[in-house]
């Protein structure tokens, strides 16, 4: 009796092992911005990506990973998504940037091939009504959301400057916290855009100052994140605080500015210290490997790259049944719990909770909300030595 | 007002460096009537010997500039020598055409060199500034402007007091004359060459401590380099440093009282209207 | 002195029946590639084929045949692109009509720059034209209303194309697109050829050879500059729209910018200018060119004759970097066209023809 319960219990277990029968193989491609403008960041996925292909051979699925570089440029981005369209993948992850994951988003539909967006910020990208479009981290709106919230919770800010640079990026992000803001009741007193690759600001910042804004919202990648916050102490703009959102704010480049890059506060996908299982973990492993501290693109990579490539050989590399798989199934990781379902407009949207971390002595401290900080906000932002 | 101030004095300290690349522009055309295209990239090619220096063997951006010109001195005068010699008497579209090359080799070399990403150079007075009754004076354009304001008295008593400058500017006057009155013709462009290099390389390296270093930046530069020159006149280093200002008051003026997007359309009409009006600039041609 | 080089003013494409017949095969060839050649690899390659073709032809007519070097082409390749694109996704015009918007507005905006930089001669010429293509970019950049801005406008779907009740294309495949751009380039060089041999092209020639001459023997300048220009900008406005549909996305940098008003100069330069066909060889020469070098065909190439061990370091240098390397092969390309074939590879290979039928 004992025996016949035993046995039938280990073929249960058995059937419910993944992936012991045979290592499943699959083809995933994957598109960044390996070099161009945006590549410090870009770095990021590519190792996160790196990391996740060796979780996935522990668990005996061994990933083909198909690479192109997009160089930041959407054109470049939707040729590489023809080609590996053409190529046989099963699903595709990336590309990093908004311009180019907006552009690709139209073209993965057109050539049914299933797609986990990582990182990319601009709402309209899972706002079209796409099937065969998934995107892991939270949209711009969340944003500026979690960023207004953080500073509602520390202060009482009643005026807000908005400095971005005029992309796909900037521009979507900006749109969604001006009614954001617009809905707490902090009024707009400045909105500059700018060009990349023209670095001056000085006379925008002046421009910014005289408007003494209770918060400077910027948005911005990593180059001109640095000169802008170097201009602004050179000016001496004052606010309570500066709010960065995403992108340069929170790489490694920008913390170790020490001078110009403390006490800013910036929002994030991701921080070590949250409780999600493996988070801890995947940064010392990041930081051992790979020599630096990881930002939350490598983490959005990383999981997104298991969820694919795991979805991809349960359907047996079948595009069909890769993308049914992500629309029904649930992972549980560094992330923390994801889930692609359709709400507020957003078709395939995980709802991701966003974080604020703020720097200090050059590196990252998590801050927002109370259940993840780390450490008491510094609020409001200290005068400029 | 303090608003006005701040930009002027910002848009006055950015012009300095302008001034210094326009004049390295005019010197190349005022003796060899050519207009390099790849100006800007010479001056990208000094800002990333800069951060070299910087980065490799810890030498700050301003010191380095004792470095920096010599270098760039002889990287312009090989240029002339192997390339634009052979185009002196070509059409100007070909003149054009084969700065334009180079400058694709200049750019696209450092690109797979140093990869396109954004490179910052941190001083420790990369962010500091000086407050002068409520206006604060960037400390590095500050001293970049004073050390532009030298080496632009230094070049200007070279051109009148010393034989070589004179006879450089005779060259640019009349080439054919000069010959006659036995100037070496040809090692007076090589050394305007030089000389217009270093002036751009020494840009390069002032502006470094408060902008972004990346392959494609020599564009900007070239352009914005021509509408110095043309604003100033083509062969006047009165001219070009006049127009530098002008030019760095323009756009500071431009961004903020217009927008950051529009300030370098105001640049460009000012140089079609220049163009229009008054194609010999302010200081008029051929006078140096 | 300035050198002026001697063209002839006459090209004739040679009235021989060898003439003939090769060219109702090369003609037959490209009409039944796609027949046989079903990779949309190679497609796409022929199309960018076509699509510098139409570009160095149409900068031909004003560069090369009126010696008016404009490298702010840019500006009509941009007019064109937007028109169609803006009609096509904010007013829902498909682009067969908005092209004829796009060449509308360039007609325009061709008037608008001729009459700015045609009183300049020489370099001062060329850096006006440099000016007004900056000025469109950076207006089209900052009037996010009308264009979108930096982020551009994205294509979502090509209308099906009918006549009548019956679809003819709906576009989802290469095969449309590489039929387009076949006539247009076909379109270009039946216009070269035509102006070439009419008085149009005589007026223009003389220009080019020297404007107070020409202008002393009666020749309107204003007029023929003008005449030449719009005629050069509705072809080059017709790459832009064609650009725009087949590619699906547009944005300031990528329509209007000083980068491609340089390659269509280049591509009249390598080939040789003022010729009927120095631009197909100038396209010919740079379009597998740059797509050798971004597939890594070239390195493998080099890999395969063992000149270099895909081992070693310098093998592993040039096959991460050698993609990359495409504008930098064009910048020695053109020092080296300049320098030691300022007539372009056709003019190179005439001179050589005639050497060797002297000897």
């Amino acid at each position: 009796m004992m025996t016949r319960k035993v046995f039938a219990m280990l073929c249960a277990l058995c059937l419910t092992l993944p992936g012991l029968a045979s290592a499943a193989n699959v083809k995933i491609g994957f598109i960044n911005s390996i070099t161009g403008p945006e590549a410090p960041i870009g770095e990021n996925l590519t190792n996160g990506v790196t990391l996740a292909l060796e979780d996935l051979k522990k668990k005996g699925i061994s990933v083909e990973l198909m690479k192109e570089d997009d160089t930041g440029k959407p054109q470049i981005s939707m040729s590489a998504m023809e080609k590996l369209a053409g190529q046989g993948v099963a699903g595709v992850v990336g590309p990093y940037t908004s311009a180019c994951a907006n552009a690709v988003a139209k073209l993965s539909e057109k050539y049914k091939v299933p797609i986990i967006v990582p990182a990319a910020a601009k709402e309209e990208i899972t706002r079209q009504g796409f099937k065969w479009v998934y995107r892991l981290n939270a949209p711009a709106d969340v944003y500026a959301s979690v960023l207004i919230d953080a500073a509602l919770t520390l202060g009482k800010p009643k005026t807000v400057a908005f400095i971005y640079e005029n992309t796909d990026f900037g521009t979507s992000t900006t749109k969604t916290a001006k009614a954001y803001v617009a809905r707490k009741g902090i009024q707009v007193v400045a909105d500059e855009p700018y060009s990349k690759g023209s670095p001056d600001y000085r006379s925008t910042l002046t421009k910014i100052k005289a408007k003494n804004p209770d918060l400077v919202f910027m948005v911005s990648y990593v180059a001109d994140a640095i000169l802008l916050m170097r201009q602004a102490r050179e000016i001496g703009l004052q606010p309570q605080a500066f709010l960065g959102g995403g992108a340069g704010f929170t790489t490694v480049q920008f913390a170790k500015e020490k001078e110009i890059s403390n006490n800013v506060l910036s929002c994030t996908q991701w921080t070590e210290d949250v409780s999600w299982p493996g988070a801890r973990d995947f940064g010392k492993r990041y930081k051992a490997k790979f020599g630096k501290e990881p930002t939350y693109h490598a983490a959005c990579a990383y999981e997104a790259m298991m969820i694919m490539a795991e979805t991809a050989a349960k359907a047996g590399g079948d595009r069909e049944k890769t993308r049914s798989g992500l629309k029904s199934g649930q992972w549980n990781g560094i992330m923390g719990e994801v889930k692609f379902v359709d709400y507020a407009g957003f078709t395939n949207q995980n709802n991701h909770t966003m974080l604020v971390q703020q720097t200090m002595n050059g590196t990252f401290e998590t801050v927002y909300p109370a259940k993840f900080a780390t450490k008491k906000a510094v609020y409001p932002f200290p005068k400029w030595k | 007002m303090t608003v006005f101030l701040q930009s002027l004095i910002s848009g006055i300290l950015i012009g300095g460096v302008y001034a210094l690349i326009g004049i390295g522009l005019t010197i190349i055309f005022g003796v060899m009537r050519v207009i390099n295209f790849a100006h800007g990239d010479i001056m990208m090619v000094g800002m990333y010997l800069t951060y070299n220096l910087f980065t490799l063997a810890g030498i700050d951006p301003f010191v380095s500039i004792l470095i920096t010109i010599p270098l760039m001195f002889l990287f312009g005068g090989l240029l002339q020598k192997l390339f634009i010699n052979r185009v002196l008497n070509a059409l100007p579209q070909n003149q054009i055409l084969l700065t334009i090359g180079l400058g694709l080799i200049m750019s696209n070399t450092m690109m797979l060199i140093y990869t396109s990403d954004y490179k910052i150079l941190t001083t420790s007075y990369s962010s500091s500034s000086i407050n002068v009754f409520g206006i604060s004076v960037s400390e590095p354009l500050a001293i970049s402007f004073i050390i532009t304001a030298v080496i632009t008295l230094l070049l200007y008593w070279f051109l009148m007091k010393t034989d070589t400058g004179q006879a450089i500017r005779a060259t640019a006057q009349d080439r054919e004359a000069a010959q006659l009155m036995g100037i070496n013709v040809k090692r007076m462009s090589i050394i305007a060459f030089g000389l217009g290099a270093s002036l751009a390389g020494t840009a390069g390296a002032l502006v470094s401590p408060t902008y972004y270093i990346f392959p494609q930046i020599g564009s900007t530069f070239t352009l914005k380099a021509f509408v110095i020159t043309v604003l100033g006149g083509m062969g006047s280093v009165i001219g070009a440093t006049l127009g530098g200002i002008i030019i760095g008051v323009a756009e500071s003026l431009g961004a903020v009282y217009i927008s950051s997007g529009w300030k370098d359309v105001v640049v460009f009409v000012l140089f079609l209207l220049v163009l229009l009006f008054k194609p010999a600039g302010l200081m008029g041609k051929s006078r140096m | 002195m300035a050198k002026i080089p001697k063209m002839s003013v006459t090209n004739n494409v040679g009235g021989s029946p060898v003439a003939a017949i090769v060219t109702i095969l090369v003609l037959a060839g490209l009409f039944l590639f796609p027949r046989f050649v079903a990779s949309p690899y190679a497609l796409h390659i022929m199309i960018l084929f076509f699509l510098s073709t139409i570009m160095g032809e149409s900068w031909n007519i004003l560069g090369g045949y009126t010696g008016q070097y404009s490298v702010g082409h840019a500006a009509y390749f941009g007019v064109g692109a937007y028109a169609t694109m803006m009609l096509m996704q904010f007013r829902q015009i498909p682009p067969w009509y908005g092209v004829w918007g796009g060449m509308a507005a360039v007609v325009v905006v061709a008037l608008v720059i001729g009459s700015i930089c045609f009183r300049l001669r020489g370099p001062y010429f060329v850096l006006a034209s440099i000016a007004v293509a900056e000025i469109l970019r950076l207006t089209a950049m900052n009037l996010k209303e009308l264009t979108n801005g930096a982020e551009g406008i994205l294509a979502t779907e090509l209308p099906p194309f009918t006549i009548g009740g019956t679809v003819v294309t709906d576009f989802l495949t290469k095969v449309p697109f590489y039929y387009i751009g076949l006539v247009m380039a076909l379109l270009t060089i039946v216009v070269t050829w035509g102006v070439q041999r009419s008085k149009l092209g005589y007026c223009f020639q003389a220009i080019r050879e020297d404007q107070d001459a020409a202008h002393s023997l009666g020749i309107s300048l204003t007029l023929y500059k003008n005449v030449a220009l719009i005629i050069s900008a509705l072809l080059t406005s017709l790459a832009g729209s064609f650009y725009a549909i087949y590619i699906g996305f547009i944005d300031p940098p990528t329509v209007l910018a000083l980068d491609i008003s340089v390659q269509i100069v280049l591509i009249c330069i390598v080939g040789g200018i003022g010729t009927i066909f120095g631009p197909v060889v100038g396209a010919m020469v740079l379009v597998p060119l740059s797509e050798a070098l971004r597939s890594n065909l070239i390195a493998r190439a080099i890999f395969a004759t063992g000149l270099v061990s895909e081992e070693s370091g310098v093998g592993n240098f040039l096959k991460e970097n050698l993609a990359h390397a495409h504008a930098l092969i064009y910048g020695i390309l053109v020092v080296v066209v300049i320098l030691f074939m300022p007539d372009g590879v056709l003019g190179f290979f005439r001179k050589l023809a005639a050497r060797k039928a002297k000897s």
